[in-house]
């Protein structure tokens, strides 16, 4: 069953936050179907992507996540009826913003996928991550995490380095 | 940007006669209010101390009204005071509030989302040639190199919906768009260099909140951006934080802001923080048509959806 494993040199770190009902059975789904993906992805759960406030996503890339996956129910299955009607337009809104300060948008994905879609959420997963592996790590938001009186830049002592490895 | 380069006049766009005239309107009408008991209080401006500039007042008797004024320095939007957390003003009962075009898109807004109603409160509007930039020498009369930015490209100097309009607008110049062309530098930029214009800007934010206070959108009582546990927002002013405020503001008011550019005159920073209100009003008119305007729109673009709305980012 094991595909041979790639040893590569950069290994990106993509948080999901899906909404519990659709994306997150569909991702159980894959499992239990022994589906293989990337394990690069980590999964947050939430009641509604309409409960997925954008500071979240961007608290994501600020806490290090070199790719954002946001996923939730095909519009129309919300089991909240529009949870994901008023998510689309706050997304849509917040990705223009995003844009706006210079933020790559090729890190940010969002998508619908149901509980019976184990093979979507497989390739949603496979696609973010191998298209952040090829633009490689998201610096502007490290460097803005340790900019500070000293700047990142500077970065001298060993404690130092792997500090900001560590983030 | 090239501030140096261009060279401003000096002429005063409204003659003196303009002001006085709005000024008495104001007065006028505001004496009347009170000495009938129609309202507990005029929200207002009255000269400050030094020449050139001016405080808001609540005036509570004819006499207070008497004070009243309009003038370049008028800057403040009244709106603010306006707002349900605005315990102490609203406690008063029914109040009148004197409003430019501006302002007047807040207090629509205000009224859209519910934070007053409009039988509350008695509006007078005023016929505005424009205020003071933050920096304007106020020596100067109101004039191409002292009017503020916003009112460089401002569309609601006539009010409409209020229950008085206060002078007649004066015969004005176009101005230079400086506002629109700088948006659209920016917007021209890669994403590399507006992340670098952005950064520096933020950096240099020093998390007073000015802006935050002076906005009358900002009325929760709970900001997001100062709670912990869990913490949304890293509260101290490094430029981290500071990136993460400005966004979640920016996201805060979209679709809600009604231009009147109050964060960016109160920011002690100088950081162009219409830039970004204008931004997200100009994608949201984009995306699903809206434009906040002098009359109360029941839902904001980002409180309603349709079910046929773009979802071409979405796979
Ligand atoms: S933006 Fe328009 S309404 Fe507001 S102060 Fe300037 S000219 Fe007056
Ligand atoms: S007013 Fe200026 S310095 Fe103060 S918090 Fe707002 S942007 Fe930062
Ligand atoms: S319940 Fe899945 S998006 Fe609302």
């Amino acid at each position: 069953m094991h595909t041979d494993k790639v040893k590569h040199d950069f290994e990106p770190k993509i948080v999901a936050l899906v909404c519990t009902w659709c994306t997150y059975a569909g991702a159980d789904l894959a499992g239990t179907s022994r589906m293989q993906y990337p394990p690069n992805v980590r999964v947050v759960k939430f009641p509604c992507t309409g409960r997925i406030d954008p500071v979240f996503i961007l608290r994501a890339f600020q806490k290090g996540a070199d790719g954002v996956l946001v996923s939730g129910c095909h519009p129309g299955d919300c089991h909240y009826m529009a949870g994901n009607f008023h998510a689309r337009r706050r997304f849509a809104a917040f990705r223009k913003l995003l844009e706006f300060v210079g933020v790559d948008l090729s890190r940010l994905q969002f998508s619908w996928v149901s509980a019976a879609e184990g093979g979507k959420w497989v390739e949603m997963v496979t696609e973010l991550t191998e298209r952040v592996r090829q633009l490689g790590p998201l610096t502007e938001f490290r460097e803005l995490e340790l900019a500070e009186q000293w700047s990142g830049a500077t970065l001298t002592t060993p404690e130092l380095k792997e500090a900001y490895q560590a983030i | 940007m090239n501030k140096t380069a261009r060279k401003y006049e000096s002429a005063a766009l409204a003659d003196e006669g303009y002001w006085t005239s709005v000024s008495q309107a104001i007065r006028q009408e505001a004496v009347r209010l009170l000495e009938q008991g129609a309202v507990a209080g005029v929200v207002g401006y009255i000269a400050g101390r030094r020449t050139g500039t001016a405080m808001p007042v609540v005036a509570a008797t004819p006499d207070q009204a008497k004070e009243l004024i309009f003038s370049p320095a008028c800057v403040n939007n009244l709106a603010l005071y306006l707002t349900k957390a605005k315990k102490e003003v609203r406690a008063k009962g029914k109040l009148a509030i004197v409003a430019k075009g501006c302002d007047l898109r807040a207090l629509a807004g205000l009224l859209g989302e519910s934070q007053l109603k409009r039988e509350d409160v008695y509006i007078i509007g005023i016929a505005c040639a424009g205020v003071y930039g933050a920096h304007a020498d106020r020596s100067q009369p109101l004039c191409d190199a002292t009017i503020a930015r916003k009112c460089r490209e401002c569309t609601v100097r006539e009010p409409t919906d209020t229950d008085l309009v206060a002078g007649t607008l004066p015969a004005l110049p176009a101005l230079e768009p400086l506002e629109a062309q700088e948006l659209a530098r920016l917007e021209a930029m890669t994403p590399q260099e507006r992340w670098a214009f952005w950064k520096e800007h933020f950096s240099r934010c020093i998390r007073c909140l000015a802006c935050r206070q002076i906005c009358p959108f900002c009325f929760c009582e709970q900001c997001l951006c100062d709670r912990n546990r869990p913490q949304s927002v890293e509260t101290t002013p490094r430029p981290a934080g500071n990136t993460a405020w400005h966004i979640v503001r920016a996201m805060h008011l979209a679709g809600r802001c009604g231009g009147c550019a109050e964060c960016e005159r109160v920011c002690p920073m100088d950081i162009p923080l219409n830039l970004l209100n204008r931004k997200m009003a100009k994608e949201l008119k984009e995306l699903y048509d809206y434009e906040a305007g002098l009359t109360p729109q029941e839902k904001g673009p980002l409180t309603e959806y349709k079910e046929d709305d773009d979802e071409s980012f979405i796979k």
